[in-house]
């Protein structure tokens, strides 16, 4: 038989088989790639939307207690001002009944002051703003850094809320990962639909025409896998 | 030509049973794998609620506290003014001092209990101390929730999934090589039997030793 003979119809029925087996060995090895890839990017999507879940009820409870704080702690500030200006005004009071000759009424006006700075100090005593170095007035002339305790108060909150933000768009990013994935493999099942195919028909150029096709739709798949794992 | 023959036949139906075998043990490992997922879910869906929970328990706590501490501080407050009327000299200053000792101070120790009754939130410059009452009251609700352990859990078995994924894939590519070997061309065939045998084996022998490894750690945990 010469070397340049036509094949025999045996012979092309078998022609492009090994390509084929070796396309379908392919096709399944880069799908198991993918049902991993995309098993993984799940689950983190799964942890990083219960995280993201997790801090923002933390975040909220935060800016509730922190709310709570600083109700508190202006309730006490705004006590101690006005028993401090009202233990002031009785002073002046006392004073004036006093050039005024009437000692009696001046002298219950200046208990009434004590009684009021009394008050006063207690308040100065229990008010962050007086006894923490870090909103305390450096001088009597001062008043205290209420803008300071503001910013510290709602830090912690403000924290957890970054940290919300972080898991919540490392969650959109994985389950965009994950979406990808499973597009890839729907792509890829056109692959294998395509090699069946080629097993299945007898011609040989009909063979090759769909294993060219279930070749470019495997390279669509690997571009959309790598453009996934870039991204 | 006939032993030849009688070899292939038992070969394929040899296969035939080693494909059934790998495909019921694949659906086995794809369950095992879909078990752990779910159960991965319910922890993470458990402790979320317990988040929330736990969370609500201690908005409770910060509004039981600070109304305490806001109590407490006007106790402070009326105790500081009877103690001033209290010295001063005028008789009526001092009946009154006295009245508000005896009437109203014993009600508003009770309005701002226990901060202002139990000594252990009693600091020395006559404050309170409310960061004590708060991580007491804190303490009482842990015991009962701990979202992060159910969350420590819940990524446990999400590593094991992932692992245990790696197992149904390796068992998945020994299906399809088994299957190859049945179906192909005699010099193929000993070459597929064996890849797809050995896949098998270590796809198994990956999957028993996830699950081993897996149970010492949540023992351990």
């Amino acid at each position: 038989m010469s070397e340049n003979a036509p094949p025999t119809p045996q012979e092309n029925r078998e022609r492009y088989k090994n390509l084929i087996i070796v396309l379908t060995v392919l096709t399944t090895v880069l799908a198991a790639a993918l049902a991993a890839l995309q098993a993984d990017a799940s689950i983190r999507a799964d942890i990083a939307n219960r995280d993201s879940q997790f801090l923002a009820v933390q975040a909220s409870g935060e800016l509730h207690r922190s709310g709570l704080e600083a109700n508190y702690e202006f309730r006490i500030f705004g006590d101690y001002l006005k028993d401090q200006q009202e233990a002031t005004i009785l002073e002046l009071t006392a004073l004036e009944q006093e050039s005024a000759g009437d000692d009696e009424a001046a002298q219950t006006t200046r208990q009434l002051s004590a009684a009021a700075q009394a008050r006063a100090d207690v308040g100065q005593k229990f008010s962050i703003f007086y006894n923490d170095p870090r909103y305390a007035p450096a001088s009597a002339d001062e008043i205290p850094r209420a803008d300071q305790y503001i910013i510290d108060a709602q830090k912690k909150a403000n924290e957890l809320i970054v940290q919300q933000n972080q898991a919540s768009d490392s969650y959109r990013r994985w389950n965009q990962k994950s979406d990808s994935y499973v597009t890839a493999l729907t792509i890829l099942a056109v692959a294998f639909f395509l090699f069946g195919l080629a097993q299945a028909v007898k011609e040989a150029r009909l063979r090759l025409t769909f294993a060219i096709f279930g070749m470019v739709v495997i390279g669509l798949t690997l571009m959309v896998t790598a453009i996934t794992l870039i991204g | 030509m006939k032993v030849f023959d009688r070899f292939k036949a038992r070969f394929e139906i040899f296969n035939a049973i080693l494909i059934a075998v790998v495909s019921l043990t694949t659906a086995l490992s794809v369950w095992r794998t879909n078990v752990i997922g779910s159960d991965a879910a319910d922890e993470s869906r458990q402790g979320l609620i317990d988040a929330v929970k736990k969370q609500a328990f201690g908005n409770e706590n910060a509004r039981k506290a600070y109304e305490e501490a806001g109590f407490a501080f006007q106790y402070a407050v009326k105790q500081a003014e009877a103690e001033a009327l209290n010295k001063s000299n005028d008789p009526a200053a001092k009946d009154r001092a006295a009245n508000v000792e005896q009437y109203l101070l014993p009600n508003m120790q009770l309005l701002a209990s226990p901060l202002a009754s139990d000594e252990k939130y009693q600091n020395p410059d006559g404050t309170y101390n409310l960061q004590m009452l708060l991580e007491d009251m804190a303490a009482e609700d842990e015991s009962q929730l701990n979202p992060q352990a159910l969350f420590k859990r819940a990524d446990t078995l999400y590593s094991q999934k992932r692992w245990l994924v790696v197992g149904s894939i390796l068992l998945a590519l020994s299906l399809f090589w088994l299957t190859l070997a049945e179906i192909s061309a005699e010099r193929f065939r000993a070459w597929e039997f064996a890849i797809g045998l050995g896949t098998y084996l270590l796809g198994m022998a990956w999957s028993f030793a996830v699950e081993f490894i897996f149970f010492f750690i949540q023992r351990g945990a």
